[in-house]
């Protein structure tokens, strides 16, 4: 799947790509991840569960993930606030404890999707001036995505 | 098209075929060529009247006087000019007029010296890009002036028109014959223009370029056949002339309406068509075919003028120029300057493969034994029924034939496999008709005997062959019939076959141009890339131990290719330049091809062995074996599988392509097709539940797919992709789905019934792991697209202005060594007067001789502040007022 940002006079081409979230596909997750330049870590805001198996991947990804990795947390279905199980403040401070973006989506509804992608973009470090020669699209081999309001991980 | 060439053929023996030709339109000219024999042209005397026409048109200097002259002088100026097409002139002359690396200055000093119409192609240092340099007349303000060239992924144009072409030498020749945006059309030396056979090109093409201040370029001669008002054609002495070219850029020019037709640049048109730049003649190549009295005496009618007076020296001189080079002589000056190049190219000369023949018979043999073969059953007769369509098809179109019944033929009998493979051979006729309807047939190959001509043929079928592997979906079980039959043709309707495919290798890209060539090179032990290339297969093939595990062995196969695609990159020996024919973004993806082609096609099939070999020895195989079946046997959501699943009709067909797969030497073909499987699951999924799916489910309904394949060689497969793939292309959807594959292969090897938990075993983790990481690793090898190991070295003179070279610069290499490679490349005659500068914030370091420039690079590009720099190699004590980098240099930057 592919997505593309404009963020300042560049345009961001994202390829996202889904990984398996499963515990017994674990192990194919370095594959996915190999190159990344970002990853969006997605949770349910209804499953208390969901946000810790987050805190797992963030780790993964800190000691196994490409350097500079930009991360992403979403908190998905958002629409169902009120059965929610995690805080806004809990996800908040656990983002900036480990440098993430933070930000609650609905995929149901497309709220904030937009907005997550633009807040990585803005994050990705701009071009290799060689980049720029080619043809100033840069490809970002993008971690998990909120599609179809599902959890990931 | 088999009923119409037979015909043709019949008709051809009752000698009236050329009647018939005369009722067929233009457009397929080519085919006509390819069709009249010898004894026919004699007779048949000069090609269509309108070729000749266009031919003139494009020597005459004056397209005024043009009309006036009429018919009579058509026949003369052919029998002056031999029948070497434009395009044939400028493929055979290219060392003469693509000069990559001259510099403005040379150019300049070069065209100087020329009449106006004469040109050049170059490399725009400033820029960066392809420039075309054209000789002005007196009249204009500026001695030269420069049009650059566009490269766009498919094509080449010039910069403000709409017509783009396939190639370079197709531009030029078009601009030889129409102005379109110039300001009159560009005109050949003389000597290149009068020669009247390959020889004498050849001849002139050794020069290089040393060519523009040698006596062949002696001149231009005043008018060619007696009764042509003389055109003076240098700058002096020729008030009529440059009246002439003040029209021609002023006035209306007359063109024929084809060629009107043609410069349009209103948009869809892209190629020009064939017969304007053709003399319709290379058929007669072999014969007397003239009426001898109609050739004038080789030197008659030309000798007698003198050459016109030089035209001034040029304005601009170096100051560090010798002063030989000052003068008006430019012929004693230039071969001074050009010494190095003009050994490059006598030296190119003397390795150039010319005529490349002996595989042909191999070939042919390995096409019948293929032909033969049960394996191949599915996709021989297909190429055949292809061909024959396609064939059918062109001539249909243009000799009204009805087209009806090209299906019924061409189609093997209805199976329940999926595509027609009739939709196929459509589909490719009319891409390539859009691609390149200019080519010409034999172009490249014009200057080889006839017999490599056909070898070339075969080639072509090869081609087809392995397209027509992937494009269709061939069922299993063919048509023995339509095989038989196309197999047991006459060798008479056999060899217009061939003739006919030959044809269809006019209609091939300047992309598969390439790749064949660099295929051809490859088998050529004369060439240095093809020793490199031979002598590495006859290794791996000779030494089945010198592989430790079947890793060891993709892995070194890998490098090497990716090796010789740099060696390639950078050497002279293709001819013509690579750049000539492919636009600069597209080179590497053009030579991973090339590789595939000439590296893993001879392999493929002892790879495969090998790798079979290699896990038949440590047990995966047996285990892979066993675990199939023992998968096969669980139902879907044992797997873990939630979502619908392919039926058996889907199963089958995912079948047939990874059948398809295991036919293709090339990984990227390979993964092409996988992604198609995947496709087709995610189609199956989705369409059945009206949902989508992520990789979770995704995962377990691959896994099931290829258990109910039971496909052994899955395995190997798989590894093949992953490990020879160009490592560029595994940040794609490629390299996510060989990932998913992977997985669901090892799922399978490592499936038990007490794995409860079905996790992945530790042993494919750590695989997984360690692909990863050598992957990933391999990525500072060094790949066209990867410029980690490269710099870009600016070369600054103070008189010439800046040459840009890309230097291959690994991490440790030292400032002394590049200062030492850049003396080399840009043949500098006094390396210590010279140094590596870096040249950053506007201010200028020179770097010190045991520094690393890759990793003061890495460092500059790790600044958070992106800063622009270049490395300029330039004298030590230089002027300042030399240096003027301005934003627009920053294609300079290192790269």
């Amino acid at each position: 799947m592919t997505k593309t940002v404009p963020c300042g006079n560049e345009l961001h081409k994202f390829l996202i790509w889904d990984t398996a979230g499963q515990e017994r596909f674990h192990s194919l997750a370095p594959m996915y991840y190999r190159g990344s330049a970002a990853a969006v870590i997605v949770y349910d805001i209804t499953k208390q569960d969901s946000f810790h198996t987050l805190k797992k991947w963030v780790k993964e990804l800190k000691e196994h993930g490409p350097e500079n990795i930009v991360m992403a947390i979403a908190g998905n279905k958002c629409d169902l606030s009120d059965i929610r199980e995690v805080s806004l403040k809990d996800a908040k401070d656990y983002a900036e404890s480990i440098g993430a973006i933070v930000v609650e989506t609905s995929a149901k509804n497309a709220i904030n999707i937009e907005e997550l992608f633009q807040g990585i973009s803005r994050q990705i470090p701009p071009l290799d001036p060689h980049e720029k020669g080619n043809n100033g699209v840069i490809c970002i081999h993008g971690g998990k995505p909120p599609s179809q309001g599902r959890r990931c991980c | 098209m088999s009923a119409w060439t037979m015909g043709t053929r019949a008709l051809d023996k009752r000698g009236s075929f050329f009647k018939l030709i005369d009722t067929i339109a233009s457009e397929i000219g080519e085919l006509n060529q390819e069709m009249v024999h010898t004894d026919v042209s004699l007779e048949n005397g000069l090609g269509p009247p309108e070729t000749h026409s266009m031919v003139r048109h494009q020597e005459d200097p004056c397209p005024e006087d043009e009309e006036a002259k009429g018919r009579p002088r058509d026949s003369g100026y052919e029998s002056l000019s031999g029948q070497l097409s434009i395009l044939d002139r400028l493929l055979h002359t290219h060392p003469v007029w693509l000069q990559l690396g001259l510099s403005e200055e040379e150019a300049a000093r070069v065209l100087q010296a020329q009449p106006p119409g004469i040109f050049l192609v170059r490399k725009s240092a400033k820029m960066q890009r392809k420039v075309l340099t054209l000789r002005l007349p007196s009249e204009f303000e500026v001695p030269l002036r420069e049009f650059t060239i566009k490269e766009s992924t498919y094509t080449f144009s010039l910069e403000g028109s709409g017509i783009s072409f396939a190639d370079l030498f197709r531009l030029i020749a078009f601009y030889c014959i129409s102005r379109d945006v110039l300001p009159f059309t560009l005109k050949l030396p003389y000597a290149i223009s009068a020669a009247k056979t390959e020889a004498q090109l050849e001849e002139l093409a050794q020069l290089g370029l040393n060519f523009w201040s040698s006596s062949a370029d002696s001149n231009p001669p005043n008018p060619p056949p007696p009764h042509r008002p003389p055109p003076a054609d240098g700058l002096c002495p020729g008030p009529w002339r440059q009246l002439c070219l003040i029209n021609g850029v002023h006035a209306i020019k007359p063109r024929t309406p084809s060629e009107l037709e043609c410069s349009q640049t209103n948009g869809a048109l892209c190629f020009i068509n064939p017969l304007f730049l053709q003399v319709h003649s290379q058929d007669l190549g072999a014969g007397p075919k003239r009426p001898s009295a109609r050739t004038p005496p080789a030197n008659g009618s030309e000798r007698p003028r003198s050459p016109p007076p030089r035209p001034p020296p040029p304005a601009l001189q170096s100051p560090h120029t010798s002063p030989g080079l000052s003068g008006t002589d430019t012929q004693l000056g230039m071969p001074q300057t050009v010494g190095p190049d003009t050994q490059e190219n006598v030296a190119k000369l003397g390795r150039k493969p010319t005529p490349i023949p002996p595989p042909r018979l191999k070939k042919q043999a390995s096409f019948l034994e293929a032909e033969n073969s049960a394996k191949t059953l599915s996709a021989q007769p297909l190429v055949r029924g292809q061909e024959l369509e396609l064939e059918q098809g062109t001539a249909g179109s243009a000799g009204g034939a009805p087209p009806a019944d090209c299906c019924t033929r061409a189609q093997p009998p209805p199976t329940s496999a999926a595509r027609p493979p009739c939709h196929g051979g459509r589909q490719r006729l009319s891409d390539m008709s859009i691609s390149t309807s200019s080519s010409d047939s034999l172009e490249f190959e014009r200057n080889m005997p006839l017999d490599s001509y056909e070898g070339d043929t075969n080639s072509s079928l090869e081609d087809y062959e392995g397209e027509s592997d992937q494009e269709t979906m061939a069922p299993p079980i063919k048509s023995k019939k339509s095989r038989h039959s196309s197999f047991v043709l006459p060798k008479l309707v056999k060899s217009q076959l061939r003739k006919m495919s030959g044809v269809f290798s006019s209609f091939m890209t300047p992309e598969k141009r390439m790749v064949r060539r660099i295929a051809e090179l490859s088998r050529d032990k004369c060439t240095y890339f093809g020793c490199l290339v031979q002598d590495y297969i006859s290794f791996l093939m000779e030494n089945r131990e010198c592989h430790v595990s079947s890793t060891d062995m993709l892995q070194t196969i890998r490098q090497f290719m990716t090796q010789v695609k740099n060696y390639l990159a950078q050497s002279s020996e293709l001819d013509p330049p690579i750049e000539s024919l492919i636009p600069e973004d597209q080179i590497d993806v053009v030579l991973e091809k090339a590789m595939h082609k000439c590296i893993l096609k001879p392999l493929k099939g002892h790879v495969e062995a090998m790798l079979r070999d290699f896990h038949v020895a440590d047990g995966s195989w047996k285990q892979l074996k066993e675990n199939l079946q023992l998968v096969r046997q669980r139902n879907p959501q044992e797997l873990g599988v939630f979502a619908p699943t392919p039926d058996l009709v889907d199963v089958e067909k995912i079948k047939v392509k990874f059948m398809m797969m295991q036919k293709m030497y090339s990984p990227e073909k390979k993964v092409m097709l996988l992604l198609r499987v995947c496709k087709l699951i995610y189609t199956v999924m989705e369409n059945n539940s009206g949902r989508m799916y992520g990789a979770d489910d995704f995962l377990p309904v691959l896994t099931y797919v290829i258990a109910q394949c039971d496909m052994l060689e899955l395995d190997v497969e798989i590894e093949y992709m992953m490990e020879l793939l160009d490592p560029s292309l595994l940040h794609g959807e490629g390299g996510y789905y060989l990932t998913s594959a992977y997985g669901a292969l090892s799922l399978i090897k490592n499936f038990q019934e007490e794995q409860a938990a079905r996790l992945l075993s530790s042993e494919t983790r750590d695989t997984l792991r360690q692909w990863h990481k050598r992957r990933t690793a391999n990525r500072t090898i060094p790949s066209v697209d990867d410029f980690q190991n490269y710099l870009r070295v600016a070369f600054q003179e103070v008189g010439s202005g800046c040459t840009g070279k890309t230097l291959l610069v690994r991490p440790y290499v030292t400032t002394e060594d590049v200062c030492q490679l850049c003396a080399e490349k840009f043949k500098v005659g006094d390396p210590e007067e010279y140094s590596l500068f870096l040249f950053v914030d506007e201010t200028w370091q020179q770097l010190a001789e045991d520094t690393y420039p890759q990793k003061i690079k890495a460092e500059l590009h790790s600044r958070p502040q992106p800063h622009v720099f270049h490395f300029v190699y330039k004298r030590i004590k230089s002027d300042p007022y030399g240096v003027i980098f301005q934003n627009g240099d920053k294609d300079l930057s290192p790269s």
